[in-house]
């Protein structure tokens, strides 16, 4: 393996995937942040701990213009981080993906962490927009959520480790497996403790944004990354004879 | 007199450096957007960082949006 082209087309796949979730984020899920934060602020005029004045505004304005334009750079971060997951998932089980292109690897691989690391612990404790979470809770939540994706992102290893050993006819045994597992560690895990108070319109529409934002993500860095190995093959040597 | 032949080998190992270096990239992108709250910028800033919470800021939006937990 070529390690230094392996790496970069991991690290470019990511931060370009993370980009194109950002440039999402901002197209789609913007428009419920700022409802949310909206509601944020009459909550605080309301309590008296902000005043609504000409001032207020213009900081107000010019402080999420600086958070939108940060979102993009998170992303980035973020996507190069999680490439770096991807490509080192992808790296030790490419024997076992399906056969066939890289591409086609490639995407299985995404479909199968997209499904196990963020929509199953998505569906346990799904994103929320501002003026849901308890700055309280925020620990316990952060303990939770991070623990539900380790825990089902092991589990599928472990049950990807049976399906290496199973014989053909009994491969379905190991899917069957890390379902039953993960009903009963979805039953077993406490709920967000945090009561939601915003209008559900408003919370389920930004849920159901922030999934189409986050899966962006996963098809890109498929599209990306099996694309890249498929051209640039860090996997092959020449050796003469 | 035969020539070289050039044959072409699928090497599927990888260096474990390269696997360190990612999976070092994984823990401290994941903790920069996901869950850093003044803790980076305080080795620099000291107590104040926690304040002022630019990370945290800068990230706020994305963290919402990928479903961190936030405030």
């Amino acid at each position: 393996m070529k390690t230094i082209l392996f790496l970069s087309i991991v690290l470019f796949s990511g931060a370009l995937a993370g980009t194109l979730h950002g440039v999402a984020n901002l197209a789609i899920v913007e428009p419920y942040l700022d409802t949310a934060i909206g509601i944020e602020n009459q909550n605080l005029f309301a309590s008296g701990e902000e005043k609504d004045t000409p001032q207020f505004w213009v900081e107000y304005d010019a402080y999420r213009d600086w958070q939108k334009g940060g979102q993009i750079l998170a992303g980035t971060i973020l996507g190069t981080s999680m490439g770096g997951l991807f490509g080192i998932v992808y790296v030790l089980s490419r024997n076992v993906l399906p056969k066939g292109s890289d591409l086609k690897k490639s995407f299985t691989l995404a479909a199968v962490m997209w499904l196990t690391i963020y929509l199953i612990p998505f569906l346990k404790y799904p994103a929320n927009p501002p003026t849901v979470g308890d700055p309280e809770t925020v620990v316990l939540r952060s303990v939770l959520f991070l623990s539900f994706i380790a825990i089902s992102g092991f589990g599928a290893v472990g049950f990807y480790q049976a399906y290496k050993r199973f014989q053909s006819k009994i491969k379905i045994v190991a899917f069957i497996g890390y379902g039953m597992f993960i009903a009963i560690v979805f039953t077993i895990m406490p709920p967000n403790p945090d009561e939601v108070t915003a209008p559900m319109d408003l919370v389920n529409g930004f849920r159901v944004m922030s999934v189409v934002a986050v899966s962006v993500f996963w098809v890109s860095i498929a599209m990306i990354f099996g694309g890249l190995w498929h051209k640039l093959r860090p996997d092959v040597e020449y050796e003469c004879i | 007199m035969s020539s070289p032949t050039q044959i072409i080998k699928s090497k599927s190992q990888v260096h474990i450096f390269a696997i360190i270096t990612l999976a070092i990239i994984f823990a401290v992108g994941l903790f920069v957007v996901g869950y850093d709250q003044g803790h980076i910028f305080s080795v620099v800033l000291g107590e104040s960082a926690y304040a002022d919470l630019y990370i945290h800021e800068i990230t706020h939006d994305m963290r919402h949006a990928a479903g961190f937990p936030c405030h």
